[in-house]
């Protein structure tokens, strides 16, 4: 269990934050640059020292800020960190960076087991420098695996990476993180990077912790206006009731015509459309309010009033709250009338 | 291309010259002399004492300037400066009220039997003064280059400072370390204008050159020119043999 719960102060703000994460468990923290996510994950390595607070692992206090204090130096922590440049040292070999924590295997075993799982067999006597993106990292994460963490710390690794390399990385760390059964925390900026990697995802902003969830749950049930934003809803349309209060509109949750069961109905001309993928990105005003929706198919551009709903969409209060669905969940929304007609 | 080309050829005009002016047989009247290569071995002598210095106090000065881990940097960075802008025979000039016999610092050594004035010491203290400042700013770039996010990794891997120093920094810095130390040898083996205010005994080569000119003109003094160049020429050319491949082998 890494149980972290830490204060650091920052130019801008402070960076407040607690969290929990069991042995084998997978926690992403997603949030905007600069929200604090990369300061968290070097407090639990170790590399924060101004850092306030406590950080538990595996039972062990590594960071402990009032009496009694405690500063587990990193080379203690057994906390494996991978960022975004693999980091091998350039003056070994494979088998060599493999084998380069004094905790790992000296026999060199594992280090064969740990490289044909990872797909590296063949390059053991390699350097770095002869290495592709996706086989540095394959090295990196097999080096941490040899120094036998107590916990996997991932700052944005695969990010630069192309997407089908991408997946197969992060797969990979998901089958090892279950193996091992080390606790593991993934920052990204990438809300389908945090989704395809964690169990539990913590949207993060201006150094505090908005909301905890599933990966869906914390975008289908963003807690406020504020997360909603970060998760990727564009636009906010004012609904008839409770006063004030806006209905979330989320590009990739609107479908074509009014269905007011399925959640809330609005028309308005589409006045700019443009491929997207398979399909297509069209811009519709509604209310004064240019709504961004993502469609199956090409929509008709400047052709009077084009209805859509919104399909159970998050709605907030005048405060940015998330208001409870019961109250939001009939169509009694801006011009469903029109719509229909 | 062409620029490189001039350059070269230019800076390589003076050892042409020196190799077309000697003859067998200068060099053979010159060198058989008595004690004639005495001066060769205070050379190597003193040189070796320098870079052992240069290594043991040069090296955490460069370490701490390159990881801007002492207060005011560029006050620091600044010192070392002027010590390379002061012309070496000023230098020489401002030792002598350092560590001249009437100086505190120079009586402080007279009570232990030293002095800093025309021995083995003074001659070293005169060819740090020229080469350190060349060693300092060469290390201080070549650990600055070393990624501290490379000693992170290695320190999370389990490694103690002392152990990522040993592993990590060293190794990567070398080639750089090498490179610096070379142009400190090639400085101290060269040094001149310190050396002759303060440290006109004992003889190394530059100083032989020197004698010799003025004693029996430049056939004499020509062929000490070559030894200073023989000897000295090894060092740097194997540390650059050594970057270079070990920079080759890190590209890949």
């Amino acid at each position: 269990m890494l149980e972290v719960d830490v204060e650091v102060d920052r130019r801008a703000f402070t960076v407040r934050a607690a969290f929990q994460v069991s042995p084998g468990e997978r926690l992403a923290l997603f949030g905007p640059s600069g929200a604090g996510k990369t300061t968290l994950l070097e407090t639990v390595a170790g590399l924060v020292p101004r850092a306030r607070g406590r950080v538990v692992l595996a039972g062990r206090v590594l960071t402990q800020t009032w009496a009694p204090r405690r500063a587990v130096p990193p080379w203690r922590r057994r906390v494996g960190l991978l960022r975004q440049d693999p980091g091998l040292f350039p003056h070994l070999s494979v088998r060599q960076n493999l084998a380069y924590a004094p905790s790992a295997d000296p026999s060199g075993e594992e280090i064969s087991r740990i490289a044909e799982q990872l797909g590296i067999g063949e390059l053991l006597d390699a350097v770095p420098a002869r290495l592709s993106g996706g086989q540095a990292h394959r090295v990196a994460l097999g080096r941490l695996l040899l120094a036998h963490c107590d916990a996997l710390l991932l700052d944005e690794p695969y990010t630069g990476l192309d997407g089908g390399l991408r997946r197969v990385l992060t797969d990979l760390v998901r089958s090892l993180v279950a193996a091992r059964q080390v606790p593991a925390v993934l920052v990204a900026h990438e809300l389908a990077d945090a989704q395809a990697f964690a169990d539990r995802l913590a949207v993060l902003d201006q150094g505090r912790i908005l909301q905890v969830g599933e990966p869906d749950e914390v975008v289908l049930r963003p807690v406020s206006q504020r997360v909603a934003e970060l998760v990727g809803y564009r636009s906010f349309v004012p609904v008839t009731a409770p006063a004030g209060a806006v209905a979330g509109v989320h590009p990739e949750r609107v479908t074509v015509g009014a269905h007011p069961r399925l959640g809330v109905v609005l028309a308005g001309p589409v006045l700019a459309g443009r491929p997207s993928g398979a399909g297509w990105e069209a811009d519709i005003e509604v209310s004064g309010v240019m709504l961004s929706c993502h469609l199956a198919d090409r929509p008709p551009i400047g052709q009077g009033d084009f209805p859509v709903t919104l399909l159970d969409p998050p709605c907030f209060g005048p405060d940015g709250a998330l208001l409870p669905r019961p109250e939001v969940s009939r169509p009694g929304v801006s011009r469903p009338e029109e719509a229909s007609a | 291309m062409a620029g490189a080309g001039i350059i070269w050829v230019a800076l390589l005009g003076p050892v042409f010259a020196l190799l077309t002016h000697l003859s067998w047989h200068a060099i053979g009247s010159s060198l058989s002399a008595p004690g004639a290569l005495d001066p060769l071995v205070v050379s190597v002598e003193s040189g070796a004492v320098t870079l052992a210095v240069l290594l043991v106090l040069g090296t955490p000065l460069a370490w701490m300037l390159a990881r801007g881990t002492l207060p005011f940097p560029r006050f620091w960075e600044a010192g070392v400066l002027c010590s390379l802008l002061l012309p070496p025979l000023v230098i020489g000039l401002l030792l002598i009220f350092m560590v001249g016999p009437y100086t505190p610092l120079g009586s402080a050594l007279g009570a232990v039997h030293l002095s800093a004035t025309n021995t083995f010491l003074a001659l070293v203290i005169a060819e740090v003064y020229e080469s350190a400042p060349y060693y300092v700013l060469g290390a201080q770039a070549a650990i600055g280059a070393v990624d501290p996010r490379m000693e992170e990794q290695a320190a999370l891997l389990g490694d103690r400072p002392a152990r990522v120093t040993r592993r990590v920094t060293l190794p990567l810095a070398g080639p750089g370390l090498a490179m610096a130390l070379a142009v400190a040898w090639a400085r101290a083996m060269g040094a001149f204008g310190a050396v002759v205010i303060i440290a006109y005994h004992p003889y190394g080569l530059p100083l032989q050159i020197w004698t010799s000119l003025q004693e029996t003109g430049l056939a004499s003094a020509l062929p000490f020119a070559l030894v200073l160049l023989v000897v000295a020429l090894p060092l740097p050319l194997a540390a650059y043999i050594w970057s270079a491949r070990a920079r080759g082998r890190r590209r890949g």
